[in-house]
């Protein structure tokens, strides 16, 4: 017994002093001495995202003679990655993320006011700095934006005879029948509800209907024109069966998108990175854009995203993140980024630069009164996730609706 | 079973009998055996057949539905792409760096240790033993966000030391048991037959013992080489720099949420796993020998 | 027959000389340093992490006591898990090891060509693990997968199976990939322990008649004793604590039906409801303290067995 005792302190004690020597190098809290800001980008494409800040970076040490130390993080893994900065205190200057609401309720962001100049503030879409703004204070500053719109297959559809993309939901169920008739494996509409982007699909559906994740300040998940939304989605799946095998379980990259690229899928909700890869690998596809069908006769709406560029409050580097967005928000950077990557712009005079692509008319004409999600609250962050993780086993064969939608209004209530 | 008698007549027949069996077997042998093995490389290799077609072909056709198993359209660019690309090759030079020295780095510090433990006993030996044990249980997901704090701290965070000296410590539990083993398992009289000779501990080590673990040396150099070279989420945490992460993090690029380069994200995993079949091809013969009826002579 | 040889090894194996603490510090010393700087800070950390309240950010709000732990472990979720976990643990090990067993013992002789078998059966080690399940993914997908096409064509199903998302195939699809990848490292590990044992032993057993069953059985098995539990105590970890293969396979399924505990681990901080590092360092406490019990169950059963036996 003794023996195995003093053994056991032996290791206390090396444990011990490794943590000492590990304190010693304490990272003294968030401060920065001005000289370098650390930028965390997302990693929208491998040719194009590093390309670019590697060149902003250059162009910013001239200009300020600050190192601009960049990390491009896969999408896949920057969740993770920041999380573990911030559990350590050592959050990046500036991250590139799809949510900031959260982090601006902690209080770890620099608001407009603080590092923003006024003229772009006045020149990003108002509708993005309605989403940006948290408690009266604009911190989600957008990087580039997206818009939805249905895409249909011109070959297809004249093959089962339909003249023109529907305009309501009952055309729609109705074409996506005469599309799954051509039989061959052919599907009528690819619908993904996996875990990767469900809260999307589900929120362009919803804002057809008449529905809203929140209205006046409220959360209203669960409103009956939203489970008549979720209900019909799950029709789709089970009824009317035109979607594609388990939606439930189906990712857009590798799933619905593949499948309307391969010229199997009657329509499909898409974007534009969606056109680029159908131009570059599938030109065979003969395809064309339309308005979102309408479920309660209203006009169509369009569902937009954008990703946030949000500045972390740090002693020391309020100036250089001054010059960051100076920089960034000038248009010969901004918007060649956004050209590169097949993006849309996120400032007014950006509408204006891109006006006289025509592949991107329908996307611009219709961003000024773009609907968004819920991304100033930082409870969607958690309702978001609900969603990507549980809505496909809603519009499975033993999903229940009501009861997915009860339990998500359940929650955004809780956390009050 | 038959016990050992002396040989009787009857003995003498059953064993002219089997002899002669086995010799129908034995001529057998000589083809079934490698019938059997290409049966054993197609069962391992026909995946890997499937990524070479989805590396030659264009990378919308890979998610083709439905699929085919050769490709339509024949096409090297795939590969081309990956071997021209000059972040690949940081990414190469990254891995071969950091799963080399994290090699030597476990072989070096394991083989003394497990000597030790395998032939002495002391105060301690089993707590040892079990902490050893008890370090691979940890997951590295786990551990992930304290060893950024832990390398922040030391001022080692974007470095290959950092990943080095984890990727060696998170191996040596494995090298450590299996030498143990394989020490172990040298008879005693080796080693006095060895002193008597005149040769120090150390040099007993060296020129009797190890020739004979070699294979259980050959086993722990592959196995911590391949951890090495495949780890990913401490790769993905530590490094920051581009030019210095690993093929394992810089290949996940080829497939993004917005672009997706299938053939060449299987053009540069098939490129990767080069390297270590090479190694292995080289040491593998080792992995015969140990004792043998002469050594004990 | 064996009663020549066991008793001869198992006398030579116990004995072993003594020796100090300070010279086994100066022979163990850079190992411990490397294991105890290395593994234990970030054990201490997650330790620490799992008593504290995390916002959704990471930021730490303050201390939780024990909240997580008991929020963790009576998740309606949870009864499933361990249960996937338990399967995919058993069904992995007990599968791998026996066939490995077999591989080994081929690996071992002497024919044409086994240089290349053995090239092949490196591969799947060789390739990461998440390049070979992303890799399986495409192959058992519903649409695009090679295995569908091939089982259609050749009339051995009428339709298109869901391997990966139909809940009654994910499993088995992960387990089957699981041993796939499971197989070379063990075979090589049973082709390492085989060549430690001496080569009179067999002829010894080869004079006495016995036939090559009855050799394995007397004679190879009880001498892969040692390896037979290394390889059984590593792969239950390693196969416990194996992430890729049932991250990317199930990847595409909703709801928590088909993870293990280090995917709901990861899922817990990341892609639940709760967001939270601090619930997921419980859980990650909880793992370990789970998979120490199984290995000390599992070893404490096999001593007994070999006990009984000397009796």
């Amino acid at each position: 017994m003794k023996k195995s005792l003093r053994w056991g302190a032996i290791v206390a004690a090396a444990t011990v002093t490794t943590l000492a020597l590990a304190a010693c190098g304490s990272s003294g809290g968030s401060s920065t001495d001005g000289k370098s800001i650390k930028v965390v980008i997302a990693e929208y494409s491998k040719d194009h995202t590093k390309k670019f800040w590697d060149e902003f970076a250059k162009t910013y040490e001239k200009q300020t003679g600050v190192e601009l130390k960049l990390q491009v993080i896969s999408w896949n893994d920057i969740d993770q990655q920041t999380s573990t900065m911030v559990q350590n205190n050592n959050a990046p200057d500036i991250l590139n993320l799809n949510a900031y609401a959260s982090y601006a309720a902690d209080g770890l962001l620099y608001d407009s006011s603080e590092v923003l100049p006024a003229a772009t503030k006045a020149d990003i879409i108002p509708a993005f700095v309605k989403s940006g703004t948290y408690k009266g204070k604009f911190y989600g500053f957008p990087d580039l934006s997206s818009a939805r719109a249905l895409f249909y297959n011109t070959d297809l559809f004249s093959k089962a005879g339909i003249a023109a993309a529907p305009t309501t939901w009952d055309e729609f169920v109705a074409d996506a029948k005469k599309v799954e008739a051509l039989g061959d494996g052919t599907v009528g509409y690819a619908l993904p509800l996996g875990p990767e982007e469900a809260q999307a699909e589900f929120a362009i559906w919803l804002f057809n209907n008449g529905g809203d994740f929140k209205q006046d300040g409220k959360w209203t998940l669960n409103s009956a024109a939203n489970i008549k939304t979720l209900e019909f989605l799950r029709d789709l799946n089970v009824k009317d069966k035109v979607t594609q095998n388990n939606p439930g379980s189906t990712n857009r990259t590798d799933g619905a998108f593949s499948l309307f690229e391969q010229g199997k899928a009657g329509m499909v909700v898409g974007f534009s990175p969606l056109q680029q890869a159908l131009a570059d690998e599938h030109p065979d596809v003969k395809y064309a854009i339309a308005p979102m069908p309408s479920g309660d006769g209203a006009e169509p709406q369009t569902y937009g995203v954008t990703d946030y560029l949000m500045a972390f409050k740090k002693d020391g580097n309020k100036d250089a993140v001054k010059a960051f967005y100076k920089l960034y928000y000038q248009a010969d950077q901004i918007n060649k980024w956004i050209k590169s990557e097949g993006f849309l712009p996120v400032t007014t005079s950006g509408l204006k630069e891109f006006a006289d692509d025509p592949d991107l008319k329908v996307y611009l004409d219709t961003l000024p009164n773009i609907h968004l999600t819920p991304t100033d609250d930082p409870e969607w962050d958690k309702i978001k996730l609900t969603i990507q993780q549980n809505i496909g086993l809603a519009v499975g064969d033993n999903g229940d609706p009501k009861k997915f939608l009860d339990d998500l209004q359940a929650q955004a209530e809780a956390n009050k | 079973m038959s016990t050992l008698t002396e040989p009787t007549h009857a003995a003498r027949n059953t064993a002219l009998l089997k002899g002669r069996r086995r010799t129908g077997w034995k001529a057998a042998r000589r083809w079934v055996m490698p019938l059997g093995g290409l049966g054993v490389i197609l069962f391992f290799l026909w995946p890997y057949l499937v990524m070479l077609f989805d590396a030659l072909r264009p990378s919308g056709e890979v998610l083709a539905t439905p699929p085919t198993f050769f490709p339509k359209t024949w096409t090297a660019d795939a590969f081309a792409q990956v071997v021209t690309d000059p972040a690949f090759h940081n990414w190469l030079r990254s891995s071969l760096v950091v799963a080399v020295a994290a090699t030597v780095i476990v072989i070096v510090v394991a083989i003394p240790a497990a000597y030790f433990t395998a032939r002495f006993s002391f105060r301690g030996r089993m707590v040892f033993l079990g902490l050893v044990v008890v370090t691979q249980m940890f997951a590295p997901t786990s551990l992930v966000v304290g060893l950024y704090r832990e390398f922040y701290d030391l001022g080692l965070i974007n470095t290959y030391a950092a990943l080095i000296l984890t990727d060696a410590a998170f191996n040596i539990a494995f090298a450590l048991w299996i030498l143990q083993g394989f020490f172990s398992a040298i008879p005693k009289d080796i080693e006095e037959a060895a002193a008597l000779d005149g040769c120090s501990r150390v040099g007993t080590l060296f020129r009797v013992m190890l020739p004979l673990t070699l294979p259980g040396i050959v086993t722990a150099i592959t196995f911590t080489f391949i951890a090495a070279w495949n780890e990913y989420v401490v790769a993905l945490t530590l490094i920051q720099d581009d030019a210095l992460k690993p093929l394992t993090v810089g290949i996940s690029s080829y497939v993004t949420a917005y672009q997706q380069n299938w053939s060449q994200l299987f053009a540069a995993s098939l490129i990767a796993i080069v390297p270590v079949v090479i190694l292995f091809a080289l040491i593998e013969k080792h992995l015969v020998g140990g004792l043998t009826a002469g050594a004990v002579k | 027959m064996t009663v020549r040889s066991e008793p001869v090894v198992r006398r030579r194996r116990r004995e072993r000389g003594t020796a100090s603490v300070v010279e086994a510090l100066l022979w163990l010393g850079p190992a411990l340093i490397l294991i105890i700087g290395v593994v234990l800070y970030p054990a201490i950390t997650l330790v620490a992490t799992s008593f504290s309240s995390y916002s959704i950010t990471g930021l730490r709000k303050g201390d939780a006591g024990i909240t997580n732990y008991t929020t963790f472990l009576t998740s309606p979720d949870l009864p499933k898990v361990v249960g996937n976990t338990a399967i995919w643990v058993a069904a992995v090990v007990v599968i791998t090891i026996i066939l490995s067993l077999g591989l080994a013992q081929f690996l071992s002789k002497e024919f044409f060509g086994r240089r290349f078998v053995r090239w092949a059966v490196i591969v799947p080690w060789a390739a990461a693990l998440v390049i070979s399940s992303q890799l399986f993914r495409l192959i058992l997908d519903y649409y695009h997968g090679i295995l569908n096409q091939v089982l259609l064509n050749l009339h051995i199903i009428p339709q298109p199976i869901d391997w990966l998302g139909d809940p009654h195939f994910t499993l088995p699809s992960m387990i089957a990939v699981g041993i796939f990848v499971t197989i070379p490292f063990t075979a090589y590990l049973f082709v390492a322990g085989l060549n430690g044992i001496p080569g009179d032993v067999y002829e010894a057993a080869r004079i006495d008649g016995g036939s090559p069953w009855q050799i394995y059985r007397a004679i190879t098995l009880p001498l892969l004793r040692p390896t037979l539990l290394i390889a059984v105590v590593l792969n239950m970890i390693y196969v416990f604590n194996s992430f890729p293969v049932i991250w990317i396979l199930n990847g595409s399924n909703p709801g928590f039906g088909n993870d293990t505990l280090i995917t709901y681990m990861y899922k817990l901080a990341f892609r639940s409801a709760q967001h939270d590092v601090g619930l997921s360092a419980a859980a990650g406490v909880f793992n370990v303290l789970l998979i120490l019990i199984a290995v000390a169950v599992y070893l404490r059963f096999v001593n007994w067995r070999e006990g009984s036996k000397n009796a």
